[in-house]
């Protein structure tokens, strides 16, 4: 019985499917794969020592994203590379490539809102900046973390009540800078900055250890 | 590119009782499938779709290096200053070299070249072994006995007093661990292979595991490829 015998086989020829056998992907297009691999991996490892080179000769300071892009360019021709010749996609059925594409696709996503979140911060949300309440919600201040930071901000001197109200007085600032006291350093940590949280020691925003245990201390003077 | 044939036979049970063909020839798709074509075609999607899966697993752990890296480029920096980029690039090339190896097996697979299938099989297990060793003894066993480690485990004496530095390790650790479970897991694959390729399970007409395994192990190459620039290469 052959397979022209089944009416099922006869159907899934009919449909363009691939009835020519599997491509054998020739020895010398697996070794120029090979050696194109090998020459990106010393260029990437290259890329990185001319940078850090050209830094401390001319001293000067080349910004963290020109690493992160031309790393990960040079790996995505790498795995393109890969995927194209070695997992055959280039000769595979083109369901397998959508499946792979869309995958990619999602990690795009995941990949680009985080970025734009985190990268943003500074711009859009400035007044929340510098003042991540410990704990990060600010919950169990029986207020919100907008108007908590808002009087850790004021206690702490970066904002000025008066210039944000009346800034339009003043010198014309962006929007974003507008009330903020832009000579005192920003408190706590941020997006953007590597630094320890140092929370706030607000009065009435938090219950401080040494307050109860000073009323301890109290009760035997009585 | 030369092409091989794979012939329709799919029609189920009309091998002979004594049947002393080679297995990769009298192989029978099974009986859902209409020939082996379709066979090997199910399997095939049905392994990426597993590869997929894989991509977004390990996607995760990159989005969390974004997010750390972003909020905390010292610690990043100064993490990665503890690493040796020539391990890196080693065991870079050692994958590679392992990748080559993979689709040398395809293709000899698929030429029914016995002796050379057996080789590669065994070259790319190899491969996973020395990327495990320079993994474990240069790296992991260094970075453990300095107390390089995650989170609360950091115990690390010559601090530069950079905070968050344990986060970095966490994302190291958890990254390259994952990675290596994933090694760990295929060199399994790659035995399994051999001993199937001893009986001559793979040749022209079936090579389904062969090329489902190598599919898997480019993946983890492609990994690799990724978290090489991006723990080793950072400055």
């Amino acid at each position: 019985m052959t397979s022209q015998a089944q009416p099922h086989a006869e159907h899934f020829d009919a449909h363009g499917h691939k009835d020519h056998g599997h491509t054998i992907v020739s020895v010398a297009t697996l070794r120029t794969v090979l050696a194109l691999l090998l020459f990106f991996t010393l260029l990437t490892v290259g890329a990185t020592l001319v940078e850090v080179w050209i830094a401390d000769t001319f001293n000067v300071l080349i910004p963290q994203w020109v690493n992160v892009f031309v790393a990960l360019s040079i790996a995505a021709v790498k795995t393109v590379i890969v995927v194209m010749f070695f997992m055959q996609l280039k000769y595979d059925n083109p369901l397998n490539t959508m499946i792979f594409v869309f995958t990619l696709l999602t990690v795009c996503f995941f990949l680009g809102f985080t970025v734009l979140d985190l990268g943003n911060r500074g711009t859009i949300d400035r007044f929340k900046e510098g003042h991540i309440l410990r704990g990060g919600t600010g919950l169990g201040t029986g207020m919100p973390i907008t108007q908590s930071s808002k009087i850790a901000a004021v206690t702490n001197q970066t904002y000025d009540e008066h210039l944000a109200h009346h800034a339009h007085h003043g010198p014309r600032l962006p929007i974003t800078e507008a009330g903020y006291v832009s000579k005192v350093p920003l408190a706590g940590s941020s997006a953007q900055r590597s630094k320890p949280v140092q929370g706030i020691t607000l009065e009435g925003l938090s219950v401080p250890a040494a307050q109860t245990e000073d009323e301890h201390g109290e009760g035997p003077a009585h | 590119m030369a092409t091989i044939d794979l012939g329709k036979h799919g029609a189920h049970g009309s091998a002979p009782v004594n049947d002393d063909r080679p297995y990769h020839e009298r192989y029978q798709a099974a009986h859902h499938f209409v020939d082996r074509e379709h066979e090997f075609d199910a399997v095939k999607m049905g392994v990426w779709l597993f590869l997929s899966t894989e991509v977004l697993l390990f996607s995760g752990m990159f989005v969390a290096y974004a997010i750390f890296r972003m909020m905390y480029p010292d610690a990043f920096l100064s993490g990665s200053a503890h690493l040796d980029y020539r391990w890196g690039l080693l065991n870079t090339v050692v994958l590679l070299l392992s990748s080559y190896t993979v689709a040398a097996a395809v293709r000899h697979a698929q030429t029914g070249n016995q002796k050379w299938l057996q080789i590669n099989i065994i070259l790319t297990f190899i491969a996973g072994l020395i990327f495990l060793t320079i993994k474990g003894v240069f790296e992991y066993y260094k970075k453990y006995s300095e107390g390089l480690l995650p989170g609360k485990f950091y115990s690390y004496p010559y601090a530069e007093n950079v905070p968050y530095e344990p986060l970095w390790w966490g994302i190291y650790w958890g990254a390259t661990g994952i990675h290596a479970s994933h090694v760990i897991v295929g060199m399994g694959l790659f035995a399994w292979l051999y001993v199937r390729s001893r009986k001559r399970h793979f040749g022209p007409g079936h090579y389904n595991a062969v090329e489902g395994v190598g599919l898997y192990w480019h993946i983890v190459d492609i990994v690799w490829i990724f978290l090489f620039p991006m723990l080793y290469l950072i400055h």
